[in-house]
């Protein structure tokens, strides 16, 4: 069943044509990998769905119906929680606050569950939980804005760069994670540069050039490609498949 | 001893009207990083629709005052939304000169519907004298001037503190872009501020009228002063506009009954050059990181 799907979707920065009309779906409860180098198009995609960015042309349907004339604080609403790239925690506000304002649009019943959930999946934010966001590890903050995602009650998560500055133990410990979400039943849409990790968990994947989509699989058909292979996943030269800088 | 109790207490009255305007300073200035140089001017227009209230309809205080500050709450919105939304991702210059454009519109605004002169909001505080020990003489409206407004301060506390909407006013502080990502308004978000920041201008406008007199122009130095304390204290911060409002009405009551009142304004002024020089973000402000 299709859960998201993006026709022909066009998106510009002024007169820079960052996405040339890119066709995208996601089914209820895969784990679809977006990939791609820098200035690929991956952030701005994922922007777009979340409708922090206007669109072009094009269309984005969510559960059939169309986003495009929902405003950014309505698309959570509707079920589908973006990770922005750099975490974006409040870092003066404590890690309970943090996680209590993602509760904005969540019934008020199912709090006590999902908190449960959280702290659940992430035992070392129920630890500090009375600490201020800013004094946590990049880790932590990675799975404080991923346990936001879960607060908003979502069907669909976006996430953007999850293992962005952390070392290969954190970066496990949260794709790890990503796969229990999973496995509870959300959708996950991941946009990666660390392609070899992004493969692993994805069941689908789809790869972006210059704003456009060029090669599209399942994670296995990703993996083997060769043109994948020279790209990203670290058997040439230049491959941009390690990404652990702090 | 009597009389230094009695400064004092002139002191937290004038440092109690400086903070009720500081705190929009801060509060709008912790949010989108801007100077609204019309919000003295928003002070005087509240203290004139209570002056208006009390005096076409003779409306009790305890009614005028709420009126009063929510009526200068919708003037808040309506500045924010007409003259200021437009330009949140323009140049921080273009907001600032628009804001002081707003600021001139309102002096002249209000100076065309009731005219240039000094006037004064009919007291109705109850204004017995009393008498404490040996010779402690205080008002009534004095003292009731300084608890309302602590006890509205107190309120703001809790609002931002423990309350969601709270919570998300520091956060846009924190991280604006990220609000909408957890399905906050952010438009709702500045709004609620401009409107609480109005709301307390205006009853620090109340008060003043009651205790001193209310021109158009009120708002120019009052709001500098208030401005100046918010600075003190650290922009942006709560607790700091506070502390800076009743430090700065300290340094003034104490200069005027002390030395001289000529001094009053050189001194107060000096003092804020040189607490700057020791801290450059004021005192509870944090120092500016730029993330790069």
């Amino acid at each position: 069943m299709k859960l998201l799907e993006i026709n022909q979707l066009a998106v510009s920065y002024g007169s820079i044509k960052a996405l040339h009309g890119i066709d995208l779906e996601l089914n209820k409860g895969e784990i679809v990998s977006l990939l791609g180098a820098n200035g690929a198009g991956k952030s701005t995609t994922l922007r777009a769905i979340s409708r922090m960015l206007p669109i072009t042309s094009g269309d984005i349907l969510y559960n059939g119906t169309s986003l495009i004339k929902c405003p950014a604080h309505d698309v959570v609403a509707r079920g589908i929680a973006h990770v922005p790239e750099g975490r974006g925690i409040f870092p003066s506000l404590t890690v309970l606050e943090n996680l209590k304002l993602a509760t904005w649009t969540t019934q008020k019943s199912n709090l006590a569950n999902l908190y449960s959930s959280v702290f659940d999946l992430f035992p070392r934010l129920a630890e500090r939980k009375a600490q201020l966001a800013g004094t946590l590890s990049g880790g932590e903050q990675q799975m404080l804005a991923v346990g936001r995602a879960i607060m908003t009650d979502c069907q669909l998560v976006l996430l953007d760069e999850p293992s962005m500055g952390l070392s290969p133990r954190l970066c496990k410990e949260v794709f790890q994670a990503l796969q229990e979400i999973n496995k509870q039943g959300k959708t996950i849409l991941l946009v990666e540069q660390n392609a070899n990790m992004a493969l692993k968990i994805a069941h689908r994947g789809y790869v972006l050039e210059n704003g456009r989509i060029v090669l599209t699989g399942s994670a296995e058909e990703l993996i083997r490609d060769p043109r994948v292979k020279e790209a990203y996943l670290g058997t040439h030269k230049h491959a941009l498949g390690a990404n652990t800088g702090n | 001893m009597e009389i230094i109790i009695q400064q004092l207490l002139n002191a937290a009255q004038l440092g109690a009207v400086y903070a009720l305007i500081a705190l929009g300073y801060t509060m709008v200035y912790g949010i989108l990083r801007m100077i609204n140089f019309a919000h003295g001017d928003i002070f005087m227009v509240g203290a004139f629709i209570g002056f208006l209230l009390a005096t076409t309809v003779n409306m009790p205080l305890v009614l005028m005052m709420p009126l009063t500050m929510l009526l200068t709450a919708f003037v808040g919105i309506a500045i924010e939304r007409v003259a200021y939304r437009k330009l949140r991702d323009a140049n921080r210059m273009s907001l600032v000169i628009t804001a002081l454009g707003v600021g001139i519109f309102l002096e002249n605004f209000v100076r065309m519907v009731v005219g240039p002169q000094t006037r004064q909001i009919p007291a109705q505080l109850p204004d017995k004298i009393l008498t404490f020990g040996s010779g402690l003489v205080v008002t009534e409206d004095k003292l009731l001037i300084i608890l309302i407004s602590l006890a509205l301060m107190t309120i703001l506390w809790l609002f931002t503190n423990k309350t969601l909407m709270g919570t998300a006013m520091r956060a846009v502080a924190d991280n604006a872009d990220v609000i909408p990502l957890m399905g906050i308004n952010l438009n709702r978000v500045i709004a609620v501020t401009f409107a609480i920041g109005s709301a307390l201008a205006a009853a620090g406008g109340i008060f003043y009228g009651q205790a001193y007199s209310i021109d158009p122009y009120m708002g120019i130095d009052l709001g500098w002063k208030a401005f100046i304390a918010a600075v003190i204290g650290g922009i942006g911060s709560i607790e700091g506009a506070v502390l800076g409002s009743f430090m700065l009405a300290g340094v003034e009551v104490f200069t005027v009954a002390y030395l001289s009142s000529n001094l009053k304004n050189g001194i107060a002024f000096g003092l804020l050059i040189l607490l700057l020089l020791i801290w450059p973000s004021g005192i509870m402000g944090k120092p500016m990181i730029k993330k790069v």
